[in-house]
């Protein structure tokens, strides 16, 4: 499962969690997980404030093929100045640890 | 005072314009067009680009309206009235000749304007709105560098690249100041209230601040975690160091941190929307 911006959203997706308006996020769901997305149902969604939606896998990679090795490669390139510091170096590994989850991991890439 | 630094400083002081984006303005016309529109939509656009929101203070605090200090775009908005808005918006299309590569920064402002947001209801701080525009409007000093010195500006490009350092230090290098302190005096300049204006000129050294420390302190770490989260362009690529008395006065936690982290990253997807929105008008 992976949240995507709705911009991303393309038809041929499955709705991975039922999709609010974006006004009313704790209101009546205005569409139910496992439908499958169509043009017109992403422009509805646009019209009804919809901001991001939750689909199956992880289809969108952004900017191009990059690997989860290079995501990592690139974080570690942000601290390479501060990481010797112990609050910084927090940061970092609260960072590493929330891209392995959101990710699903090397495997989940492999996979697909 | 150096003198390329006064120089600068008589320069900014006069700066009652700055450029901001096309697509900004043309969703604001095209709302303002329609009569179905509220203002709470137009305030939702106007408070998602920096440069659009510090004009708006700047209008509402100007010693013509007689207001006492405006720190928030949705009073700015009610006390200006829609029209003034309108108009402003209009006139900013004048303007509108930002380039390309300033979406990057325009990018990293509202990620740290939202960041800033969730840190302060997530802290449970009053004024969280007023912490979120200083949040948006922190980097305003980026945007007017490279407006009144677009050689030295190359130049501080060419350091960064170069020399792989701090945006901040190639600006002191260079500029005999930085972003931050160029922002704090354009926000003095533009009479915007302190809480605006002191995390503005002292996102990066926290302890100068004090009078409103807590709220620098939140757009420091707010300003941390989009740099390494690495959502937009500021300029540089590093992520800056946590300042300790930051940590201290927001009474932070490694669980807090990273709770602030999966919400702050799971916001920043509709951030990605809202600036893919913006870009393909």
């Amino acid at each position: 499962m992976q949240k995507i911006p709705l911009m991303l959203a393309k038809a041929g997706m499955t709705i991975a969690r039922d999709v609010f308006r974006g006004d009313s996020p704790i209101g009546i769901p205005i569409c139910g997980k496992g439908t499958l997305l169509t043009d017109s149902l992403i422009a509805r969604f646009d019209n009804m404030d919809v901001q991001s939606i939750y689909v199956e896998g992880h289809p969108v990679w952004e900017e191009g093929e990059r690997s989860f090795d290079d995501i990592l490669h690139e974080l570690d390139g942000r601290f390479i100045k501060t990481l010797q510091e112990p609050l910084n170096a927090m940061l970092y590994d609260i960072y590493k640890s929330y891209l392995i989850k959101s990710m699903g991991g090397d495997s989940d890439r492999q996979a697909e | 005072m150096t003198d390329k630094r006064s120089d600068l400083k008589k320069i900014i002081m006069d700066t009652k314009t700055l450029p901001t984006l096309p697509g900004v303005i043309q969703k604001l016309n095209t709302l303002s067009d329609n009569d179905k529109s509220s203002v709470q939509e137009m305030a939702k656009i106007v408070s998602s680009d920096q440069v659009l929101s510090a004009r708006i203070l700047r209008l509402a605090n100007s010693p013509s309206y007689g207001f006492y200090r405006v720190s928030t775009i949705s009073n700015a908005m009610i006390l200006l009235g829609v029209n003034v808005v309108k108009s402003l918006a209009l006139s900013s299309s004048i303007f509108a000749i930002m380039e390309k590569d300033s979406v990057g920064l325009w990018e990293h402002s509202l990620g740290v304007g939202v960041a800033a947001n969730l840190i302060a209801r997530k802290l449970g701080l009053p004024e969280c709105e007023e912490i979120a525009t200083a949040g948006l409007l922190h980097d305003i000093g980026k945007v007017i560098i490279p407006l009144k010195c677009s050689e030295a500006e190359k130049t501080i490009q060419k350091l960064i690249y170069e020399r792989q350092i701090f945006t901040m230090e190639a600006e002191r290098e260079i500029i005999d100041t930085d972003h931050a302190e160029v922002g704090g005096w354009l926000s003095k300049s533009w009479f915007l209230p302190d809480k605006l204006s002191e995390p503005i000129a002292f996102h990066h050294d926290v302890a100068k601040s004090e009078n409103h420390r807590i709220k620098t302190a939140v757009v420091h770490i707010a300003d941390v975690l989009i740099k390494a989260s690495g959502f937009g362009n500021s300029g540089d690529c590093f992520v800056p160091s946590i300042q300790k008395i930051a940590w201290d006065a927001l009474k932070l936690n490694e669980q807090l941190l990273a709770e602030l982290v999966d919400e702050v990253e799971d916001k920043l997807v509709e951030v990605k929307n809202f600036s893919l929105e913006m870009m393909s008008e």
